[in-house]
């Protein structure tokens, strides 16, 4: 049997790779920019949100949009004034899930539930959500299109970016809510816990075989999005957990790209040792 | 050809104090740097002079003084094209893979549009920081691939894109061999001499400007006062201009 033929297959594979193709294009900044966690941070801090939304009774993706763009004005503030330190940021994260757990629970939430918004459940997704996703990401390739060459100049060097007339308060604000729009585009298919890898692991795998910024972004997507497509066939056939595998699949990636980037060295210095 | 020089100074710093916190660094530094001429800036560590550096780029506030670009305050400056930065070259050691072409490019940034289209005078003038700095055969290079030296000259090339007026360059020769310092000498000198650009040249090692420098300050106990002469090269217009 084709699993594409069947139509929960089908939405899991729209949601699922392309949030996995456009997660990779904001991670390459915040990974340049050594701030490969903030994407988990995130996460943590959108489960707040979803537990009041579903405390209140509203949509879940609305309260993890308002909480994680509150948390990202939050701390960009904060890292402007000094003050977001380990500890600082950590309060705000670990805030998060405990207040998410804590109205999650107040509401009634079944763990079922609460485990796919972790973990994601991209096999349960309905049309009209995954329409919710494909807008949230393609609104985030739209401003990475804009600002690409001004994100590219943060992300090499932000003092060098400000001199040379970059507003970059303002495109750091931007990044971090391109960030807050991921986790929650991303959050019903791959799960707030495990968005945060789809921005950084195929980055990572990526930088070891591109040889410029724009390849490695261009890689790292399709990386994304190809794992994102193996993750669920090996879900189908193999009846695993689909984001787990989908992000174990990522990782299998980099390991490979770091084998093979080892090899074409290793060649390439005996090939010179050799004359 | 020289361009003609603006009455006001490119870089002035009057009676400027800077402190982190209750730490005094600097204690009213005043001194100026008019187009074509090369100032340089000594001191040992902790000196103050990165600190001078940052003043002038606006990246930190003087707690007393006035710091004016091209006559204006900084407050209301906003010719920031006039201006190129180059830092240390350990400031950007990228994570990801970057080639040369593309750090460069991002001197362009503030000024880019939809698809990272240039204007033609802005292909124009990569070419020529790309080959006055003598990158042309490293274009698509990554720049984890080049030496100490071939890297730094990919961070004034990016400083250099817009064409700027004052070019403030911080420990420009740290970690740079013998050749790539002679590269850069040369293109320092084209850019003040030729070009008529001010530089102002932030460094603890003297060799790097020796011959280049108009004025040598030196910045001790957050003070300045004019340094070395030996290692100037006398004031600007002295020399074959």
């Amino acid at each position: 049997m084709n699993p594409f033929e069947l139509e929960f297959m089908q939405r899991a594979f729209v949601a699922t790779a392309v949030i996995a193709a456009v997660a990779p294009l904001v991670g390459s900044f915040i990974v340049q920019r050594g701030q490969s966690l903030v994407g988990d941070g995130m996460g943590h801090v959108a489960f707040a949100g979803v537990g009041l939304a579903l405390l209140i009774g509203t949509d879940p993706v609305v309260g993890a949009l308002a909480f994680t763009a509150l948390a990202g004005v939050l701390l960009v503030r904060m890292g402007r004034a000094g003050l977001a330190g380990d500890l600082a940021i950590a309060l705000i994260f670990y805030g998060g899930i405990a207040v998410g757990y804590l109205f999650s629970a107040r509401a009634g939430a079944g763990q079922t539930r609460l485990v796919g918004l972790l973990f994601g459940s991209p096999l349960n997704l309905t049309w009209p959500e995954v329409g919710v996703i494909v807008a949230l990401a393609l609104a985030v390739v739209v401003v990475t299109v804009v600002l690409y060459p001004k994100l590219v100049a943060l992300a090499l060097d932000e003092q060098a970016a400000r001199v040379a007339g970059v507003a970059t308060d303002r495109l750091v604000m931007a990044l971090t809510l391109m960030v807050a729009l991921v986790v929650v585009a991303g959050m019903s298919s791959i799960g707030l816990l495990l968005i945060s890898a789809m921005m950084v692991v195929p980055v990572a795998a990526a930088a070891q075989v591109a040889s410029s910024y724009r390849s490695t972004l261009l890689l790292a997507s399709a990386i994304g999005a190809t794992s994102a497509a193996a993750g669920l066939l090996a879900s189908f056939y193999g009846d695993y957990a689909p984001a787990s595998a989908i992000v174990l699949i990522a990782i299998a990636c980099y390991l490979a790209a770091t084998g093979w980037r080892s090899l074409v060295r290793r060649i390439s210095s005996t090939a010179v040792a050799g004359g | 050809m020289v361009a003609p020089r603006s009455v006001a100074p490119a870089l002035e710093l009057v009676a400027v104090s800077f402190a982190y916190g209750r730490v005094p660094v600097l204690r009213e530094v005043s001194l100026s740097v008019a187009e074509g001429e090369f100032l340089a800036v000594v001191g040992g560590n902790g000196s103050g002079k990165t600190t001078l550096m940052k003043l002038s780029l606006s990246l930190l506030r003087p707690t007393a003084g006035h710091v004016r670009l091209f006559g204006s305050d900084l407050d209301g400056f906003r010719r920031w094209d006039k201006v190129g930065y180059v830092p240390q070259r350990a400031v950007t050691a990228p994570t990801l893979p970057v080639s040369v072409d593309e750090v460069v490019t991002s001197g362009l940034a503030a000024r880019a549009r939809l698809f990272n289209r240039r204007r033609c005078e802005e292909a124009e003038r990569i070419e020529h920081v790309v080959e006055l700095l003598g990158l042309v055969g490293h274009r698509r290079s990554r720049m984890a691939e080049l030496s100490g030296g071939q890297q730094q000259r990919a961070l004034i090339a990016r400083a250099l894109v817009t064409a700027p007026r004052l070019l403030i360059m911080d420990e420009p020769t740290a970690g740079v061999d013998a050749d790539a310092r002679g590269v850069l000498r040369g293109s320092l000198e084209h850019l003040v001499s030729v070009e008529g650009m001010a530089v102002v040249y932030v460094s603890h090692d003297p060799e790097g400007f020796a011959g280049l420098a108009h004025r040598v300050v030196e910045i001790e106990g957050g003070r300045a006062h004019a340094g070395d002469r030996s290692a100037a090269r006398g004031p600007a217009g002295a020399d074959a201009r």
